[in-house]
């Protein structure tokens, strides 16, 4: 898509290009947007992420709030 | 209290437009059913004892005065069971009703996923490998170079034992945060399995049996432990695994999803997975093709109650509306079938749909209604199940009366914040993290996080407890996540879209809300999801610097239209998790005082978390403000404080003190 760009006065600044009439909606269309995980292809990354991101029970070093010197 | 004979029934136009359409047709429906039968006032308070032949017995308290010591000795069932522990054993007995249902949506799972891991259910496939390996890290389940499916067999068996597991504690309690975990096993509420504590309650509530409310009601807390951490949350584990776990998507909602040129299937009640296999059927095109030939121009599924929550989060599919909109998607005319599984469907359907040409396909031997068809699923043969039943609307098409009426109204809503897109959401791919949340709840953007759950009920103004509230607690910067029927309401009007930050949330939520590109109102699933809620709590915890329990986080969780037993069991889990919880419509131990007192205050004391009962919606979400601002000042995070950075001389003089 081409867009045409306009220049208009913004409140702080001297003057921007905004879409004008090409701005397109924000709605998603595809199917597949949102679907994060499966950009996480092979098991090997899935693990890893599972040690990073969901470290709170995979990590091999987190601790977060339940880093104590007398266990519960 | 019931709205009214002349009182406005819903603030939804479309279930408004639909209640007069039904007038005006002569259709029967819980609306109307509602106005013509009160409530019984003695059962509504807990006080009346129907467990043995020697009664039933009512023990109500006097009303609009104060016992005296002489009545309150007096007011006891025939075995001389004293109003305390009638109301602690009809209450117990609700939680263990709420924790069977959402176990044998669990198990049913359970099963299905080690059938498909044996190859036995072939129209199923495991969808979401990363989930399946977080299991097995839980569970302690080899991973090495195995296939799924092998994983899938061991972790199957592992899941299907905690239902008739005798001894030791259930798995998923280790997820927990250590020290929720030692308040349980202090209290001896950490569950064995999942069934001996539902049968231990029927048994402890059984005539003559336990008869110390104190003991009976701490042990509800062990059967709601079962449900929350057990049966519910094996049922949201698997389905992820099996269907995907929920991530954002954009779909819409009421009943003005339904179309007037295409075969309408509803898919109603809570186990997802013949609505995920009519996904499928619907859609093929010689399916489409057969339709055509009917004279419809396609076929279109929409869902009800929490099946449709389900289809929502991980396909899309629209949703007519929530539970008190079930008999009304019928009185529109235009629906060719109401497809149902289990929980929460109404007999009176059968009436309604009497009215019109809407089948209604029963299609699980749990749950039969007398005057609809049976279609048994079976998940052996999932997709032949499924084409019989589209099938069977599809005909019914050229059967459809000249009396529609859709009503023009839906909403666009975003569903599918599970967990672990939450956590993705606020830190990305490279290092996912509750991290975010945590330091705005710090930082004084975000006041707290509230849950409002559950279904609805005719005894209070369709969907105006779950907006009141959800609006009030927003504005005052509280987030809130939502499952069930609430869920439903708020997406209806339309507080489940970004823009709504803007709108409704105070200054400090929506900059957040609008920072990550969030609704300030999160779609977190079906019912038996309110697990992931418990999820979402304990990352909290452990991400650090609001605790070290779940008791001590700014949350608070709240059912305002609860009906259902599966409510109270999912209440008591919630509390028993160390959450404060209000429900609102009406309150079942208010017969007894010193039960009450227990519930409300006792169990803050032993759980750290405890019940409230407020009707009024505003009242009952400042209640929840004033529990999140007393978390905050006990964490010290009530007031800005300046931030200093500390240098290397100023550390070394810390790490010396």
């Amino acid at each position: 898509m081409t867009y045409q760009l306009e220049k208009k006065s913004a409140p702080g600044r001297d003057e921007v290009e905004v879409l004008g009439p090409t701005f397109e909606e924000g709605k998603p269309e595809d199917d597949e947007m949102g679907r994060w995980r499966q950009k996480i292809a092979s098991r090997a990354d899935r693990l890893k992420y599972l040690e990073t991101a969901e470290r709170y029970w995979y990590g091999k070093e987190w601790y977060g709030s339940e880093k104590r010197k007398t266990p519960a | 209290m019931s709205p009214g004979k002349n009182e406005i029934k819903s603030i939804d136009p479309a279930t408004l437009e639909m209640i007069e359409k039904a007038a005006q047709e002569g259709v029967p429906n819980a609306f109307e059913r509602a106005e013509r039968i009160s409530p019984c006032p003695i059962g509504a308070d807990g006080n009346c004892c129907s467990i043995c032949a020697m009664g039933p017995c009512r023990v109500p308290l006097p009303r609009a005065r104060e016992e005296t010591p002489e009545e309150k000795k007096r007011r006891r069932g025939v075995c001389g069971a004293t109003a305390e522990t009638i109301a602690a054993r009809n209450f117990v007995r609700k939680i263990a009703a709420g924790t069977a249902s959402h176990g044998d949506h669990g198990r049913v799972m359970a099963k299905l996923f080690l059938d498909i891991a044996e190859g036995k259910a072939p129209g199923y496939q495991i969808k979401d490998e990363q989930k399946l390996l977080s299991l097995a890290l839980d569970l302690g389940v080899k991973i090495g170079d195995r296939s799924n499916e092998e994983i899938a067999v061991d972790l199957g068996k592992l899941l299907v034992n905690e239902f008739g597991k005798q001894e030791g504690e259930l798995l998923f309690l280790k997820r927990a945060p250590l020290k929720r975990q030692e308040i349980w096993r202090k209290w001896g509420i950490a569950p064995r399995g999942i069934d001996i504590e539902v049968a231990e309650a029927m048994h402890r509530t059984h005539m003559g049996t336990d008869q110390e409310y104190h003991d009976l009601l701490n042990f509800g807390s062990k059967v709601g432990l079962a449900d929350g951490w057990g049966g519910s949350m094996i049922g949201t584990e698997i389905q992820d695994i099996i269907f995907g776990t929920p991530a954002p998507l954009l779909s819409q909602i009421n009943l003005g999803v339904l179309k007037e040129d295409e075969v309408n299937i509803i898919i109603h009640g809570h186990e997802p997975q013949l609505a995920e296999m009519l996904a499928v059927a619907s859609q093929e095109p010689e399916m489409i093709a057969y339709a055509k030939s009917k004279g419809a121009k396609g076929i279109n599924l929409a869902g009800m109650c929490c099946t449709a929550n389900e289809m929502l989060m991980r396909h899309g599919v629209p949703i007519a509306g929530n539970f008190l909109q079930q008999e009304l998607a019928i009185v529109t005319g235009a629906v060719e079938a109401m497809v149902v599984d289990v929980q929460c469907i109404m007999q009176g359907l059968a009436d309604t749909a009497n009215c019109y040409h809407t089948k209604v396909i029963t299609t699980d031997a749990r749950a039969k209604i007398q005057g609809a068809v049976h279609m048994q699923f079976d998940e052996h043969h999932a997709i032949e199940s499924a084409r019989a039943i589209v099938r069977a609307a599809v005909d019914n098409f050229v059967n459809r009366g000249s009396n529609v009426r859709i009503p023009n109204h839906k909403a666009d809503m975003i569903a599918g914040f599970s967990h672990e897109t939450i956590n993705y959401l606020l830190g990305g791919m490279f290092r996912a993290s509750y991290r975010p949340l945590n330091d705005n709840i710090i930082n004084g953007r975000i006041r707290g996080v509230a849950g409002v759950v559950g279904c609805n009920n005719p005894r209070t103004i369709h969907d105006q407890g779950n907006l009141l509230m959800v609006k009030e607690l927003i504005k005052n910067d509280v987030l809130v996540l939502q499952t069930g029927c609430m869920a439903m309401a708020s997406g209806k009007a339309g507080l489940m879209v970004p823009e709504a930050a803007a709108e409704f949330a105070g200054p400090g939520l929506a900059s957040v809300c609008e920072a990550v590109g969030i609704p300030p109102v999160l779609h977190v699933g079906a019912c038996i999801d309110n697990s992931r809620l418990l999820i979402a709590a304990t990352a909290m915890v452990k991400d650090g610097g609001l605790g070290d329990d779940i008791s001590d986080l700014p949350v608070a969780g709240a059912a305002p239209e609860w009906m259902s037993e599966k409510a109270i069991a999912i209440g008591q889990y919630f509390v028993s998790s160390g959450v404060f919880t209000v429900f609102g419509t009406t309150w079942p131990t208010v017969g007894s005082k010193e039960a009450t007192e227990f519930l409300f205050k006792d169990m803050e004391q032993m759980y750290g978390g405890m019940w409230a009962f407020e009707p009024d919606p505003v009242k009952a979400a400042h209640m929840m403000i004033d529990h999140i601002d007393k978390k905050r000042k006990a964490l010290g995070i009530d007031k800005a404080r300046e931030r200093v950075l500390y240098d290397m001389a100023m550390r070394r003089e810390l790490e010396a003190v």
